[in-house]
């Protein structure tokens, strides 16, 4: 299969799906980890805490696993990067799974028990596990924009602490607000009533400060991140992404204040996706960059998998990632009406 | 470097045993409450929805953990098995993507699809439990063909310098007999797991004098379906152990302890092996030639012994033998609880027999017991190697401090046993609370 394309060739081609693929799932779970975070500030009593998980019930479960994909897709693609990407972040990513273990089971869990006490409890693992989720994974993506502490060997010498510089915070904080405007901005899509309303004001000053945000850690890469703009110089038309972005945050804005909420909603999605992309081509084609010294990162080609793993994957994804888009849609469109305050299933 | 060994396997085993107490449950009551799903959706008779209520709420208590647990699998393969990680990528990683195509993304979204469809569209909620029971079914098969591959690698060639394997024919990789042997008995076993526990929840409201259509139904059904899977079992776990013994002799004469090479072993009902004398320190009541015909189909058939393998390629004897006997016996425990469940519904005592509605109750661990104890036969069984053959376990961890996987393995037992407690409790106060009218 796919005889016709070089190693390199199918190894590029990986690297184009893995960006999709991240691009994707920070885009899908993007309002159930927001829904998360306002929950425990814009539901007033369990009627409205109700409609929020409403809003985000029926979808966060397949939506996650996009995240799957790409952590399966990066360990049957990119083995080396897999290994060490999970090595060299051991804490952080050890984080990472208490975030998604501790949102899942609330958000599953929240009303299965009549006891105030223990809805209260799980609406927080609610909000913290959705906090820690968009944070680590801001850090993380910050950091492999600005590069890990890799020496020669592939020896990482990085600490914990030293994941947190200025940099890799501002990323966090640019997640954890990007997700909060989708998930205002969702629950405005699929609510009435006093959450939507709530969730529409919130709307309209968190989309400034992504606004903001977004120009400050774009321009931040350009200027203070070495090697950033390397890729940049040499094919100009990767511009656009960092364009696209900043345009697609502005008009989140825009509809934001006209209350259009469904395109406010898709605009945000795209900026969210074209500051995760404007970092992922400055790296290429390195999947860790090495911030000691370019030489030391590993990249796509040494990192590949056989040529025959590339390509019958690529054939799965080819068929598959499309049949999957398509029913998770067709999904979307089961859940049509506005979800009323005290309307809600047994779930 | 010892203790690190020790304690990435300590941490693999509790959760990957921890996932695994929540996926048989999953991958059975999936297909049974999508028939129920199916029944109401055909003759509208309320019975069938309140069984898919009722076991449907179970189902959702249930996976949520299932799928919770499963990130921590996919995690700790990069986490704390880098070094496995990097040597079976190309052959490890395509099942594993395989699967998060094909079948997590239908459960996940039909998950969702199914617990908010309201009764109204009861073609289209039965639809979505079909798929999600479809997705769960289809996820064992991508996994055990990757361990497949660990247990019997095949399709595959090494790289010229030898530091991973490369993938030759990703249709040999499925077509692996190992694969299908393990798939058709965890799946029974899934199964037979389901089935006692549908029985223990019925015989709980039976002994409460609670005789409601949703329960009597309920345990009809599932006392067929324990029957035939553990009936089904034995014959086919003969014979997978037959092929086992051929693949890896080391776990084959360790599931009996047989120390010396001889033909016409016989069996010892009573036997406790010690690895430290290389031989039993007791044993009782030989059956001449048991062995021999289980292992080989003949009387007379010829079995490697421990003594007489390559010493430093045996797996811990006891651990293996112990987990196999305790399989077997509860195997042979399940026979007689579903046949006498079934000759009790067919003379009509069953309502009234409370000693055998209790045993059934206590019974509700012993499949996930025996289930646990077939894994460690199996995982266990073919240490040293991690890859048999290929690469030795201590090969495959990732280096990482002691202090984090310390630190991760205390988060993790506190989060599971949270979680457990949690579970447990949810799930009481369903079964406890339900009177079948609902
Ligand atoms: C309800 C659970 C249950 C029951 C009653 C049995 N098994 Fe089992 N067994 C399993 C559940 C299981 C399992 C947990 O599902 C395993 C682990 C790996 C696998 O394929 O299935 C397993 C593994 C396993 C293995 C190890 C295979 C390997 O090393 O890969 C053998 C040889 C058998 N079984 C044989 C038997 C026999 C002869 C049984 C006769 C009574 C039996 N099993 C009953
Ligand atoms: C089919 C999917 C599975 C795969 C790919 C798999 C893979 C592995 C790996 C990589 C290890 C660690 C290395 C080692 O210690 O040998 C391991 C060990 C282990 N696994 Fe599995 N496993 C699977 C299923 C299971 C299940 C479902 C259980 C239990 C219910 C289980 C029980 C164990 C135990 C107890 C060990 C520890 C063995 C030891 O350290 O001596 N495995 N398995
Ligand atoms: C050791 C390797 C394993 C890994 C990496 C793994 C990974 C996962 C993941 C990521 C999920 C969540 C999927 C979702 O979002 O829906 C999951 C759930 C599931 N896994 Fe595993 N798993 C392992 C072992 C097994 C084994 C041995 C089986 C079956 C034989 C199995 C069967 C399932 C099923 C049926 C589910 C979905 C049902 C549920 O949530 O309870 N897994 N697994």
């Amino acid at each position: 299969m796919f005889d016709f394309l070089t190693h390199d060739m199918l190894a590029v081609i990986w690297f184009f799906l893995w960006c999709v693929i991240w691009g994707i799932y920070f885009m899908v779970d993007s309002f159930s980890l927001g829904a998360g975070l306002l929950v425990p500030f814009i539901a007033r009593n369990k009627a409205q805490r109700m409609q929020i998980q409403e809003a985000v019930g029926p979808f966060w479960g397949g939506n996650e696993v996009w995240l799957i994909l790409a952590a399966g897709g990066t360990f049957a693609a990119f083995p080396l990067v897999f290994s060490k990407m999970f090595t060299f972040l051991y804490l952080p990513m050890m984080l990472l799974l208490f975030g998604l273990i501790a949102r899942g089971i609330s958000v599953e869990y929240l009303h299965k028990d009549d006891n105030p006490q223990i809805q209260k409890a799980l609406m927080w693992s609610w909000f913290a596990g959705s906090l820690l989720t968009s944070l680590v994974l801001g850090v993380a993506f910050a950091n492999f924009f600005k590069g890990l502490e890799i020496v020669s060997g592939r020896v990482y010498e990085g600490t914990v602490l030293g994941l947190f510089s200025p940099y890799a915070l501002l990323g966090g904080v640019l997640f954890v607000l990007m997700n909060i405007s989708s998930g205002a901005l969702w629950i405005n899509v699929k609510t009435e009533g006093a959450v939507a309303a709530k969730a529409g004001n919130l709307a309209k000053k968190s989309t400034f400060i992504v606004l903001l945000l977004a120009l400050v850690y774009l321009a931040y890469s350009f200027v203070g991140i070495e090697g950033f703009t390397s890729n940049y110089s040499a094919t100009p038309a990767l511009y656009l992404l960092p364009a696209i972005a900043v345009v697609g945050a502005v008009l989140a804005v825009f509809f934001a204040k006209k209350d259009r909420w469904f395109p406010a909603f898709c605009s945000n999605l795209i900026a969210f996706l074209f500051v995760v992309q404007s970092g992922l081509a400055s790296i290429y084609p390195y999947m860790l960059k090495s911030s000691v010294s370019p030489e030391y990162g590993i990249d796509i080609f040494e990192a590949a998998s056989s040529h025959m793993t590339l390509s019958v994957m690529l054939g799965g994804a080819l068929v598959f990632v499309p049949i999957v888009i398509i029913y998770q849609l067709w999904a979307y469109t089961l859940f049509k009406e506005k979800i009323k305050e005290g309307e809600q299933v047994d779930y | 470097m010892v203790e690190l060994i020790l304690l990435s396997r300590l941490q693999f085993a509790i959760t990957v045993a921890f996932h695994f107490l929540f996926v048989p449950l999953t991958l059975g009551l999936a297909l049974l409450v999508a028939g129920m799903e199916t029944m109401y959706y055909r003759n509208k008779d309320e019975t069938w929805r309140r069984m898919a209520d009722f076991w449907g709420r179970i189902f959702k208590i249930n996976f949520a953990i299932g799928l919770v647990t499963g990130f921590a699998m996919t995690f700790q393969f990069g986490t704390n098995w880098g070094s496995y990680a990097e040597f079976m990528g190309d052959v490890f990683g395509p099942p594993l993507a395989v699967e998060a195509l094909l079948a997590f993304f239908l459960e996940g979204t039909f998950f969702g699809a199914w617990i908010f469809l309201d009764r109204k569209r009861q073609k289209l909620k039965a639809f979505s439990m079909w798929m999600v029971a479809l997705g769960t079914n289809i996820s064992s098969l991508w996994i055990i063909t990757a361990n497949g591959f660990m247990q019997n690698p095949v399709g595959y060639e090494m790289a010229a310098d030898g530091s991973k394997v490369i993938m030759t024919d990703f249709f040999a990789l499925l077509a692996n007999s190992y694969v299908w042997y393990m798939l058709v008995h965890t799946l029974l076993a899934a199964y037979l797991l389901t089935a006692f526990l549908i029985m223990g929840i019925c015989a709980y409201h039976f002994l409460k004098r609670n005789k409601n259509e949703v329960f009597r139904k309920s345990f009809s059904i599932a006392v067929v379906i324990a029957l035939a899977t553990s009936v089904i079992l034995p014959v086919l776990g003969h014979s997978y152990a037959q092929y086992v013994v051929e693949l890896q002799p080391a776990k084959g004469a360790a599931m009996d302890a047989i120390w010396e090479t001889g033909s016409s072993v016989p069996m010892y009902l009573i036997q406790v092996p010690d690895s430290s004398t290389g031989s039993n320190s007791v044993q009782l009541l030989g059956i001449p030639g048991l062995a021999s015909f289980l292992y080989t189909g003949s009387f007379s058939g010829m079995i490697k012994g421990l003594n007489q393998l390559p010493q430093d390629e045996l797996p811990p004897v006891e651990m293996v033998f112990w987990s196999f006997r305790l399989m077997t016996m509860l195997g042979s425990l399940f026979i007689i609880e579903a046949l006498l469940g079934v000759y009790l519904q067919k003379s009509g005592k069953l309502y009234t027999s409370d000693k055998y509605l209790k045993l059934l109750m206590l019974s509700i661990p012993l499949p996930y017991i025996a289930i646990t104890a077939g894994w460690i036969v199996a995982e266990v069984g073919r240490q040293p190697w991690i890859v048999y053959g290929l690469l030795k376990t201590s090969n495959g961890i990732s280096s990482v401090s002691i202090s984090d996987v310390l630190l991760s393995i205390g988060l993790i037992c506190t989060t599971y046993l949270v979680l457990i407690v949690f579970e447990l409790y949810l799930i009481k106060k369903t079964v406890v609370n339900a009177t079948g009218a609902e």
